[in-house]
């Protein structure tokens, strides 16, 4: 696995009130990391789902190290904003859903956040659990520039993905739920490999179960060396450029 | 990645399924992903019958094992309802193996797995030996891990595999509880949740002997579970039995 310099798209750091002794701090992270062959990873942290956006953006920008990438927690409130552009974010992570950060995705209230996104290239994150198909299909249209990451999309969506993915250039998804069989080699049959995301949903998951699927799929090796890690470092470098 | 082991899959399926696009699900394109992964042996049962229709899914089943006899297993899968139905299905298929290899699917069919329709059922399972697939989901009121422990006191010589074992973590530990009282459950690890730590903690609190491989082909990808197996902290052994001879197993123990 080290030769293909995998970046997972979908990992959680840090003390998890709702998960447990499944939680990793960031030592333990990175030998479950090394373990599997997973060079780097994208990161939200668990307390700014279950506690407070900023509180568990601060424990990220202290937490995460060289190798951790931090996805920000995001909220609309101008102020919120403001100091969400100090940490000059590569990525975001927007939890819409009432348990979490519970603010609505349309651009009555979410506008500002969004033009800041596509102005600066800013990869957004959004789990499946946390926004309806159709709100996610107007967000993709009316904010055509903004490169959504949808997370955690389950194995049973194609009929929904696959209108997304004709229509919506700019939208992306991760592995780790991505499991039906073969659905991987059909998906880049399809679209080919540029859209989809090598992710885990570590510590929750083991890593194991997506690096088995994304080895035995019969694509090309450049194909899942992009899916490995390509894609998502192509996606982050764009902030830089 | 392949299995190291030539692997005896407890949990599989043939046909297509309703609320997504089945992917290279034919019996051959199977075939092809079992020769890449090393799976010898995949037990299966017909997704119409788990969904529609059994008598016609039956005899699909029936159609793979006569034409590739040395690489599938077939569960006759039964529906409670109507009632004699059930036992009719078990009896025209009883030449599939010895012992039989039963499929319940009590949410697909929409029926509880304790109720009174299925006692039938368990009563020809005890009295064959039979190993017996259930479809479970945690806490769910038709089949619920936790409704199986009766069962498996109540028919102990029926061999029960919890199919997914829960799915979810919190179905998991049911099952693990249904584990700790009925000698006569297995836990299935086939499922599309990759709980971290959960082989690692069947293994500790059961034994390896307990616990089957299922790919839950066609419709979950088998790397995935086999990813998730050559992953966990356990032993090569303890990875052999599950992969293999556990099931090997079961599926000899009725033969003189």
């Amino acid at each position: 696995m080290a030769a293909w310099n995998v970046f997972d798209a979908n990992v959680r750091l840090g003390h998890s009130g709702i998960h447990g002794e499944l939680a990793l701090e960031t030592g333990d992270l990175l030998e479950e990391m090394d373990r599997l062959g997973i060079q780097r990873a994208l990161v939200s942290h668990f307390a700014s789902e279950e506690y407070d956006a900023e509180e568990g953006n601060n424990l990220l920008a202290s937490e995460c190290d060289e190798r951790l990438t931090p996805a920000w927690a995001a909220l609309p409130d101008p102020l919120f904003i403001q100091k969400l552009v100090t940490r000059d974010p590569q990525a975001v992570h927007l939890s819409f859903g009432v348990k979490k950060h519970n603010f609505s995705w349309a651009p009555w209230c979410s506008g500002e956040l969004y033009e800041y996104l596509e102005e600066n290239s800013v990869l957004a994150l959004v789990a499946r659990e946390d926004i309806e198909w159709d709100s996610l299909a107007r967000l993709l249209g009316d904010y055509s520039r903004l490169q959504v990451l949808l997370l955690e999309t389950g194995y049973r969506a194609e009929r929904y993905l696959f209108p997304l993915f004709k229509q919506h250039p700019n939208l992306y998804i991760d592995t780790s739920t991505y499991v039906a069989h073969r659905q991987l080699e059909s998906f880049v049959d399809k679209f080919g490999p540029m859209r989809l995301l090598f992710g885990s949903r570590l510590p929750l998951y083991t890593a194991g179960a997506a690096l088995g699927v994304l080895a035995t799929a019969r694509i090309s090796d450049d194909a899942r060396l992009a899916i490995a890690g390509g894609n998502l470092r192509r996606l982050l470098g764009r902030k830089s450029q | 990645m392949r299995s190291p082991i030539p692997v005896f899959d407890c949990h599989g399926h043939l046909g297509t399924h309703p609320d997504f696009p089945a992917w290279k699900q034919s019996a051959e394109e199977m075939l092809q992903v079992m020769d890449l992964l090393n799976v010898e042996v995949l037990a299966i049962t017909s997704t119409r019958a788990c969904n529609n229709n059994c008598p016609r899914g039956n005899a699909e089943v029936a159609e793979a094992l006569q034409k590739y006899p040395h690489r599938f297993r077939g569960y006759i899968t039964v529906n409670p309802q109507p009632p004699g139905e059930a036992l009719r299905e078990l009896e025209r298929w009883s030449h599939f193996h010895h012992p039989p290899l039963i499929k319940l699917h009590p949410e697909c069919h929409q029926y509880p797995v304790n109720g009174e329709h299925y006692r039938p059922v368990w009563d020809y399972a005890n009295q064959t030996h039979a190993v017996v697939l259930v479809h479970t989901w945690d806490s769910d009121p038709k089949c619920g891990p936790l409704l199986l422990g009766p069962i498996a006191h109540a028919f102990p010589q029926a061999k029960i595999i919890l199919g997914h074992s829960g799915v979810t973590w919190r179905g998991y530990e049911q099952s693990f509880a249904v584990a700790a009282e009925a000698s006569n459950t297995f836990l299935d690890i086939t499922g599309s949740q990759s709980h971290r730590t959960i082989i690692e903690r069947a293994v500790a609190r059961f034994g390896a002997h307990r616990v089957l491989f299922g790919s839950d082909m066609p419709y979950l990808e088998a790397a995935m579970v086999l990813g998730r197996l050559l992953s966990a902290r356990i032993s090569d052994e303890d990875k052999e039995k599950i992969l293999r001879t556990n099931f090997a197993s079961l599926l000899e123990e009725g033969h003189d």
